[in-house]
């Protein structure tokens, strides 16, 4: 006993009825006194403490540093930004792993490597001894003298963020890091773990402060876990374990690194890596797993076995070591193996909820067998019993933060097939649900989705008319001087239309020209997107087109659109930085007080920076202008050739002196959602104001030619008829309009505040200068809150806020006033409303008539030309259909 | 785990120096984990346990019980004919634990000899022994 290390929470541990054990020459908390099924399930349901200063610390930085990093471990360390950590191992040349490892960059100057407190020695000498190949690379063991510890479930986050003195919690992305000060102390905090739970932090600090921490962090209610729980924990997450998994196998022999299903994530073939340790074996074990993802089992000699997480299915336990066997042959090891307990839940999807009941289940990883595939069964044998157990893909999920959720391997149903019943009563019972989903909507429901609006009479009637089930596929020849050939017969009418649609926005927008045959603000921007691709190659058609170099967005969760995402519509269209080994895409920063505003002068140095080639601007969580002006003069200014786009969407309806001119204050392209604030049918536009001659003309051209015959064939002329109607009465009434809409979003705004509501943005401004108003709910609440105000009639979005980890998490609501403006509202309505909203999310009150009373007295449409103006044309137009 | 002093060891049962208790019961003897076994093993998460109508000879495996950490083999004090098992403890093998004395016996046995309990390890010794141990 005398000779074990320990941590400087050994006697807390010990004070806490801790059973020690000897983990690697440590003396360490194998559980506390509720034991190890408890400290797993407290970890998954609040918080779990981990005491891991065990484990190595050592700090990489000097000349070389990066070169030594990138020839010893298995990541791309040079895609390492400061305020960022890597998964990592330390590989053997022989495609091994010596250990896995973390490598963490809280500040530019020195890296830190934390390792498995069972290799340190080892993994410290071998460190050492490579040393001399890179002079100036220094090393420091901090293992004494910083202390590392871990939390680890939903309440970590609100059990933190209780007590930073000054500083914040990382950004909502897993890896972020971030400095603060606690009683007093820097800590240093990482989004990382190993429990899978979504929301986690590994904590760094002074060892002497570490005490003290670990008490704060107790009386705020986490629950001290030990080493079992660890495993159990790490296991239900499908965590590799050194000398379980990596390292060696039951037999002694070395298992390769890719056989780890992490390995991807940990291992890097960047050109900015060298001919590092290892590079050609794990490049060869990398090719054989692309292959047998493919069932092609030619290179299997290269990855004979690999790890893949498995249930039993019969009685008893699985344990590390026992044998795997598959239609009686043996196919590999047990790696890691046990019971461990689980809550349970009922309902699916966004209703799923935990019962408060728990269960066991014998789960465990095992290296066997790389044909082995999902929903296989194999029989791992017990003690001489061969029990029947299947392969999963994974044992948990960590995609719908706050929470971790177990997944158990299900028998797949067939999917129903419809009734063979009468058609009468099928007919009969659409036409029956959707007048009531209708006469709901547009007569009982106060609806303030940002993104929705509803058409006039008169644009409805239009958009159901004739021209809805044509083609008019039309193109311009250049034999004919550019002018627009239609491929139809029967097209005169809507040629017409279509000529006086551009027109008529051309006119809305201020801008030379217009492409309204996409049907969606999206395909509005995978349109131009395409069309950039295409106007850089315009010069070389035969050789691999380039993607767009580099690309500047709001990110999605600072309330950029999907468009503008590489997960959305900019997918494929920008190239992949070898650097970052991601698509080149930089993010505007946003201002520290004010998440919702652009960071003019940081953007400009991210511009310099970065010379992107395509500049996104718009949001769809949207609470101010855009910055134009003072970008577009920052690139004029540096000769910076960038295209400006502006995706409107939500905004397009308020195009003017009230809120923004895009092509005055420097936009090269603009896109947009014609039904959101726009009065329109459900369509895209795209709008320039270059004329032929310019330089840019020819990016113009490729808009048009990558809508049609590009996203095109038939652009739905029904909803481009109602549109033209629409852009009549933007025009007519815009200006009243808009002053409405941006009048009541400041009063609705000032008045949910009022009720005692937390409203995101600025007081001094009404918080906000747009259509919306975000208002805050509580962290993981808002799904709820939107489902209540639903059951009460009220419709809104729930939303996550720019510092949650995703929409299951989401704390905040999203309304937008230009629906219910159109129908009438004005302030003071929206104060009554506003009061209506607090009483049902806060009071709890039932509210459900009153609403549907509220809404009576606004079903009027206004801001269009009245029925009675045209009303024989209105009449014969409705008795066509 | 529990101090030496505060394990559980009621007067009126017999012990096994590999941590089972026996109490007779007219013709049949009941057999379970004493207290301290329990509290060694930790949250007890399987137990697999003969069947009825077997034969189990003393210092024979007669059960395996698991923990989330380990697998423990129990021990059969006195030789006999296994006639009942308690089916309870498959689906909530944590009776064990919480009840090793009461809902947590594991098996009844005919022995082959009626005195043997008698020549098991009063409550005393026990601790004795496991003061001994640890």
């Amino acid at each position: 006993m005398g000779e074990l290390l320990k941590t400087v929470l050994h006697e807390t541990h010990v004070a806490l009825g801790a059973t020690m054990v000897d983990f690697g020459g440590w003396h360490m908390p194998l559980q506390y006194r509720e034991g190890i099924v408890e400290e797993h399930l407290a970890t998954r349901r609040g918080a779990g403490l981990f005491d891991v200063s065990h484990m190595g610390r050592f700090i990489v930085r000097g000349a070389c540093a990066l070169a030594f990093l990138q020839h010893l471990l298995t990541n791309n360390a040079a895609a390492l930004d400061p305020g960022f950590a890597q998964y990592t191992m330390i590989q053997s040349g022989s495609g091994d792993a010596l250990d896995d490892a973390y490598l963490y960059r809280f500040v530019p100057g020195e890296y830190l490597l934390v390792v498995n407190a069972a290799n340190k020695d080892a993994d410290w000498r071998y460190l050492q001894g490579m040393r001399p190949g890179f002079p100036g690379a220094e090393l420091e063991d901090v293992s004494e003298r910083m202390a590392m510890i871990s939390l680890q479930g939903p309440s970590s986050r609100p059990i933190l963020q209780g007590l930073i003195e000054a500083g914040a919690l990382p950004e909502p992305l897993k890896n972020a890091l971030a400095t603060v000060s606690i009683a007093g102390t820097e800590v240093l905090i990482a989004r990382t773990g190993y429990t899978g739970e979504p929301l986690g932090f590994e904590l760094f600090l002074a060892s002497a402060d570490a005490p003290l921490l670990w008490d704060l962090l107790r009386e705020k209610g986490a629950t001290p876990v030990g080493l079992g729980a660890r495993d159990t924990l790490r296991l239900e997450a499908g965590l590799p374990l050194y000398g379980h998994e990596l390292g060696k196998d039951p037999t002694g022999a070395e298992i390769p690194i890719f056989a780890s299903p992490l390995a991807r994530f940990a291992v890097s073939f960047s050109p900015l890596k060298d001919a590092f340790v290892g590079r050609e074996v794990l490049a060869a074990q990398f090719a054989a797993l692309k292959k047998i993802r493919d069932e092609d089992y030619s290179s299997r000699a290269d990855l004979p076995r690999i790890v893949m997480p498995f249930a039993l299915r019969g009685k008893g336990i699985a344990r590390a070591g026992f044998r795997v066997f598959k239609d009686g042959r043996e196919a590999g090891f047990v790696t890691s193996g046990t019971m461990v307990p689980y809550w349970k839940t009922d309902g699916i999807g966004l209703s799923t909820r935990f019962t408060g009941e728990r269960e066991m289940r014998a789960i465990g990883l095992m290296l066997v067998d790389s044909r082995l595939r999902k929903d296989d069964t194999v029989e791992i044998e017990i003690r001489s019993n061969r029990t029947p157990a299947v392969v999963v893909p994974y044992h948990m999920r960590s995609d719908a933060p706050p929470h971790a959720m177990p997944i158990l391997p299900h028998r797949r149903e067939a999917c129903p097939t419809p009734g063979s019943g009468e058609w009468d009563g099928k007919v009969r019972g659409l036409l029956e649900r959707a007048l009531e989903n209708t006469r709901w909507r547009q007569t009982e429901c106060i609806n303030l989705i940002p993104s929705e609006q509803t058409t006039s009479p008169a644009v409805r009637r239009l958009s159901i008319m004739d021209p809805a089930f044509r083609y008019a596929e039309h193109r311009t020849l250049p034999a004919f001087m550019d002018a627009e050939v239609f491929y139809y017969q029967g097209t005169n009418f809507i040629e017409g239309v279509e000529e006086m649609l551009n027109a008529e926005m051309a006119r809305y927008l201020g801008c030379q020209e217009i492409e309204a045959r996409v049907i969606s603000g999206q395909m509005a921007n995978t349109t131009v997107f395409s069309a950039l691709v295409d106007y850089l190659n315009r010069n070389d058609r035969k050789a691999e087109p380039r993607r767009i170099r580099s690309v500047l967005n709001n990110h999605i969760i600072r309330g950029g659109h999907l468009s503008a995402q590489p997960m959305g519509a900019l997918a494929n269209f920008v190239r992949i930085d070898p650097r970052l080994e991601k698509p080149a895409v930089v993010n505007f920063p946003v201002l520290p007080e004010n998440p919702y505003k652009i960071d003019v002068e940081a953007a400009k140095i991210i511009i310099a920076e970065n010379r992107p080639e395509l500049i996104i601007f718009g949001k769809s969580m949207v609470l101010h202008r855009e910055p134009l002006r003072e970008i577009s003069t920052f690139l004029r200014e540096k000769g910076i050739d960038a295209v400006i786009m502006y995706d409107m969407a939500h905004v397009l309806g308020l195009v003017g002196p009230h809120f923004q001119e895009p092509f005055a204050e420097g936009a090269d392209l603009v896109t947009g959602s014609t039904h959101k604030t726009f009065f329109g049918t459900q369509r895209g536009i795209v709008a320039a104001n270059w004329r032929e001659g310019e330089k840019r003309y020819a990016l113009w051209e490729a808009v048009r030619s990558r809508t049609f015959p590009g996203s095109v064939s038939n652009h739905h002329l029904g909803t481009l008829l109602g549109l033209l109607m629409a852009v009549y009465e933007m025009n007519a009434f815009k200006d009243p309009y808009q002053q409405a809409v941006i009048q009541n979003a400041k009063a609705f705004a000032r008045a949910l505040s009022d009720t005692g509501l937390t409203v995101a943005g600025d007081p001094a401004i009404s918080f906000t200068e747009t259509h919306q108003v975000i208002v805050k709910v509580a962290y993981a609440k808002a799904v709820e809150a939107a489902r209540l105000l639903e059951a009460n009639n009220i419709i809104c979005n729930y939303q996550a806020a720019p510092d949650e980890e995703g929409f299951t998490a989401a704390g905040a609501l999203r309304l937008g006033v230009q629906e219910m403006t159109r129908f009438g509202m004005g302030p003071e309505d929206f104060r009554t409303l506003a009061q209506m909203i607090r009483d049902v999310i806060i009071g709890g009150r039932p509210l459900k008539e009153e609403v549907i009373a509220f809404r009576r007295r606004f079903l009027a449409m206004q801001y269009c030309f009245p029925d009675e103006a045209f009303g024989d044309l209105m009449e014969k137009l409705h008795r066509m259909i | 785990m529990k101090k030496i002093e505060e394990i559980h060891l009621p007067d009126e049962l017999r012990y096994s120096p590999d941590h089972e208790w026996v109490r007779m019961e007219s013709t049949v003897a009941r057999v379970g984990l004493t207290d301290y076994a329990q509290d060694q093993l930790g949250d007890i998460v399987y137990a697999e346990l003969p069947s009825v109508g077997i034969r189990v000879e003393q210092g024979a495996v007669f059960a395996t019980v698991e923990s989330v950490k380990s697998v423990s083999e129990c021990i059969m004090p006195l030789a006999g004919e296994i006639t009942a098992v308690n089916a309870f403890l498959a689906d909530d093998p944590a009776i064990l634990n919480r009840s090793p004395y009461g809902e947590g016996w594991m098996v009844l046995v005919k022995p082959d000899d009626p005195a043997a309990g008698e020549r098991l390890l009063t409550a005393e010794r026990y601790r004795a022994q496991l003061k001994g141990e640890g």
